[in-house]
This record gives structure tokens, sequence and C-alpha cells, in this order.
């Protein structure tokens, strides 16, 4: 009796153990092939697209299409591009958020309330709303196509989010700390620079790993918002047909497509915790 | 408090430069797209001159605002619905515990983090009848599969849905997921010692406890479907005809190829006001739900 019960529970549990790995598997090939299909399809030489059934181990590899957008298309210009803007809006991004969520945790009153309110919901207005008019007055201001132009609106589009997720972290942090310093005659900034800053670290690591991602993102502000400044987003779209393939330069696309992909699956794959804590404290956008 | 109220100008200080950024890329254009709609503005024409409601009149005479208004009600909640459901699934797969865990709580990030153009444009591809992954993979079964996709309304709209969910259901579960993890252990351990099954244990306790975590998640998931944009213009241009054009995506049409400014702006106000009520709507649910 207690031994074929203990066998029942031995079955019952191998069984599980290959259910739950069925669906890992499941799980893993529907998101991990469209990634692998593009990839191989970036090294696949342009006819060799055009074969039934789809080769998923190209023969001939090459690095053709890459070439291609290099020499033709401006790639390094474009990833030059994308890299100053969100660099910038980063950087800029950050220090003027951590000013603010550094007062909006300290400082109580009800104008101080009023304005976290506001800046927490205009997370719900959608681009397409502002898009027009914003549009006309950044051509009106001499700021449309342009570097600082297109910082602004990446930086405000950041702005919710990470003044959110650092206010509730300086919460946080005890006050006390502070007063004590404030006793020991430390001024304002000491206080901001010597111990908050350094204690705030790890969140705003989060958030600029997490803004990074977004950034890279974004799509519609350079797409209605420059003409001659192309990012990486952009660009994608509007990539030159070689061949007819129906519309879609899927050779270059796939090389695009995957260029922007790599610094994504790297970042995903080593900070995987920093996001996962940014995406459960709340206010990023899918 | 160690913040005397002699130092509240330092708070303003700090805050300044994210209230102006913010300020100046919200007020303005809102107040402006409400008065333009009331405005015929058609910038080809170079026609600008007051037109009371009849911008709200013609939406609703407008065919191909008819059409858009329909497929992003289908999409809407045809992908919400695929949200929860498969949403709350894919999440009890990320928490079994087995050795797969970790990889598998990566890779979910990976469409979260693609940008929806890369999607969008892959998508063009994939569902390309003759040299597209997804016919290729359903021909290694049915060897004489034929569909052209994106061509055909009922199976564009499809496509369009399936790849959003690629993209943010796996988001979605992580969200569940971290719901599901504040239910403690000894909730199941109770429930297994009074001999209650996975499936009593998971429609007992852990689906009740996690309802309000996911129908507070839909209400951002919803917002962010009515405003979806970057997939339809990359993977579909709306197309065929308006079948698969999404109400920001028509918004942005009208306000940037069709120059129809205050025809747009009305748009937009439209969409604006759907959002502000199916917010207002669901705060109030939520709030009767807790009673």
């Amino acid at each position: 009796m207690e031994m074929s019960s203990n066998r029942k529970y031995q079955v019952y549990k191998c069984l599980a153990t290959v259910g739950k790995w069925i669906l890992f598997a499941m799980v893993a090939f529907v998101i991990l092939f469209p990634v692998y299909w593009i990839f191989i399809s970036s090294i696949t030489a342009p006819g060799e697209l055009f074969k039934t059934p789809i080769d998923y181990l190209p023969d001939h590899p090459t690095l053709d299409s890459y070439k291609f957008l290099i020499e033709n298309v401006g790639l390094l210009a474009k990833v030059g591009n994308t890299v100053i803007i969100i660099g910038v809006t980063l950087f800029v991004g950050t220090i003027i958020c951590v000013m603010g969520a550094y007062a909006f945790a300290r400082f109580r009153s009800k104008g101080v309330n009023l304005a976290f309110g506001f800046i927490i919901a205009t997370m719900l207005i959608p681009e397409v709303v502002t898009a027009r008019p914003l549009y006309e007055f950044m051509q009106k201001v001499k700021l449309f196509d342009t570097y600082p132009g297109l910082i602004i609106l990446y930086i405000s589009a950041i702005v919710p989010f990470t003044v959110l997720i650092l206010k509730n972290f300086v919460g946080e942090i005890p006050v006390s700390l502070e007063e004590a310093a404030s006793i020991d005659g430390a001024t304002f900034v000491q206080r901001l620079f010597l111990i908050v800053l350094p204690l705030m670290k790890p969140a705003i690591a989060t958030v600029c790993i997490i803004n990074f991602i977004t950034c890279l993102n974004n799509f519609f502000t350079p797409l209605y918002y420059s003409n001659g400044i192309q990012v990486l987003s952009v660009a994608i779209v509007q990539l030159p047909l070689r061949d007819n393939m129906y519309g879609v330069p899927w050779d270059l696309v796939s090389a695009m497509g995957w260029i922007i992909l790599l610094p994504i699956i790297l970042f995903v794959a080593i900070f995987e915790k920093q996001i996962m804590d940014g995406i459960m404290a709340g206010g990023v956008k899918a | 408090m160690i913040q005397k109220k002699s130092l509240q100008w330092i708070a303003w200080v700090l805050i300044m430069p994210v209230l102006v950024l913010r300020g100046f890329t919200t007020i303005y254009p809102i107040v402006k797209t409400v008065l333009n709609s009331f405005f015929d503005i058609r910038i080809l024409s170079g026609v600008n001159e007051f037109a009371g409601l009849s911008n709200y009149i013609n939406i609703f005479k407008d065919q191909k605002v008819i059409t858009t208004l329909k497929f992003t009600a289908i999409f809407v909640v045809v992908s919400m619905l695929f949200h929860i459901v498969f949403g709350i699934g894919l999440a009890l797969i990320l928490n079994m515990k087995f050795k797969g865990r970790r990889f598998l709580r990566t890779i979910v990030l990976i469409p979260w983090a693609m940008p929806s153009v890369v999607i969008g444009m892959a998508g063009k591809w994939a569902f390309n009848n003759d040299y597209g992954l997804i016919n290729d993979f359903i021909r290694r079964f049915f060897p004489d599969f034929q569909l052209s996709w994106l061509i055909n309304t009922g199976s564009a709209r499809a496509a369009v849905i399936a790849l959003d969910l690629w993209k943010d259901l796996p988001f979605f579960a992580i969200l569940v997921l971290s719901g599901i993890q504040f239910i403690s252990g000894d909730i199941y351990e109770a429930a297994k010692v009074d001999g209650a099954d996975w499936f009593q244990s998971f429609f007992r306790i852990t689906l009740p406890l996690i309802m309000r975590n996911v129908l507070t998640l839909c209400i951002p998931f919803t917002l962010w479907r009515l405003t979806s944009f970057d997939l339809v213009y990359s993977m579909t241009s709306g197309g065929p005809g308006e079948d698969t054009s999404l109400i920001a995506y028509r918004i942005t049409m009208e306000a940037f190829t069709n120059l129809n400014v205050g025809y747009a702006a009305a748009l937009a106000v439209l969409l604006f006001l759907v959002m502000g009520i199916f917010s207002w709507v669901n705060m109030r649910f939520m709030s009767k739900f807790e009673n």
C-alpha cells in the first residue's frame, strides 16, 4: 500500500515536470523563434529570402544587407543620431527628474502636491491629441527637426514615469539621515549630493535602463517632429526597396531590425532584475 | 520635518524644469486642439474659418471614421479579453517552480522591449502568403495552405491583434505575476491539507485574490490599445481599405497627411473624451468592487 502510493506520487511528479517543460518550450518558441527568424533573414542573401519552405539555416550566410545599410542608407549616421538623442535625454532627463522627485518627496504643500498630481495625470494624454498643435509650435520656435527640439520632447516623454519612481524611492530614504547632517551643519546642497544621491544610485540605474528602452522605442516623436534627423526606429519604416519584395524590403528591414534588437536583447539579459523592479514599481508604458 | 516654510521656494526651483516641460508639451497643445476642433482648417485648400460643431457632426457621416471606430472597438475588446485570459495563464506559467523559470522570466521581457515598428515591419513580411513565417509554419502541417493575411479584412484584423498580443501579453503577465507573488504560500498549504486540488485552489484562492489587480491593470492597457498607433502604421497602414485603421492612426492621417487639421482635432477631442469616460467609469466600478 505504502509503496504504491509513493510510486503514484513519483509518476505524478514526473508528469508535472514534463508538463512544465512542455509549457516552457511553447512559450520560449513563440517568443524566441520570430526573433531568430529576423536574425537569420538578416544574414541571408536577398535572393534566398524568396525560398519556400524557409531555410532556417542559411547555406550562404552573408553580411551583405548590413554592408548595404552602411554604404547606401547611412546607417552609421542614424546610429549616431539615436545615440546622441538618447544619451543627452537620459543625462539631462535624469538630472531634472531627480531634482523634481526630491522636492515632491520632501516638500509638502498644496501647490507642490498639485504639481505632482498634474505631472502624473499627463501620463494619460495620448500624443496624437497634442501632436498637431505641438508640431506647429515647434516649427514656429524653430525647434522642429533640431536635436534640442527632439531631446526636449524625448525628455518630456520620460518625465512622468521617472518622477513617479524616483519620488517613491526618495520617500523611503529616512528623513532622519538628512536631519542629522543638517544638525552637523550640512547645507541643503551638501545633503542632496552627499546623502540622498548616493542612496538613490540603484533607483537611478533602474529608471535609466527602462528609459533607454523607452527612448529606443519612441517612434511618433522622431517621425513627426523631424525630417532630416533620422533615428533607427523611423529609418526602419523608410528603407528603400532593392528588389520587388511586395513592398517590404525584408532583407534590409531584418538587418535594421536586428541592429535595434541586439542592444535590447543584451539589456534585457544583463539587467533583467532592474527591469523587473522598475516594471513592478509601476508606471512603465507598454 | 526638516523643511521650514521659508524653504518652499527651493522646492519650486527644483520642480520647475519638469513642470514647465510637461506643461509646455501638454497644456498649450490640448487647449489648441480643443479650439481647433471648432474650426474648419484645411491647409491644402487654405481654408481657416469658424465651423461650430460641424467637425463633430461630420465624424458620424464619415464612412472611414465609422470603419475605424468599429475596428478600434473590436481591437480593444478582443485584445483585452485575450490579455486577461492568456495573461493570467502565462503568469501562472511564469510562477511555476522549475529550473527554466529565470530564463523564461527574462525572455518574456524581449517583446515588451522591442519597438512596435520593428514588430510591425516584421509582421508585414511574416504574414506574407508566399514567403512569410506564419504560412511557412502552417504549411509544415497543412502543405496546401494559402492565405494572404493582410489582404482580407478578417485575417488582416486577426494578424494585427495577434501581433499586439505578442508584444504586450508577456508584459501584462509579468504585472499579473507580481500580484500572484503577494499571495502567501500558507493559504495554498492550508487548502492542500483540506484536500483541494490544483483547479480548486486556482479558482477559489488565486483568481479571487488577483482579480482586483487584473481589473486595475486593464485600465492602462485599454487606454494604450485606444491610442495604439505604431503597429498599424508600420504593418498595414490601415489596410485593406480602412479595415485595420485605429482611431489614433486615423487622427494622425487627418492631421499630417490630409492636413484636415480642424477635423483631426475634433476626432482627437472625441478620443480624449472616450478615454476620460472609460477611466471614470472604471474607477467608479473599482470602488464599488471594493465594497
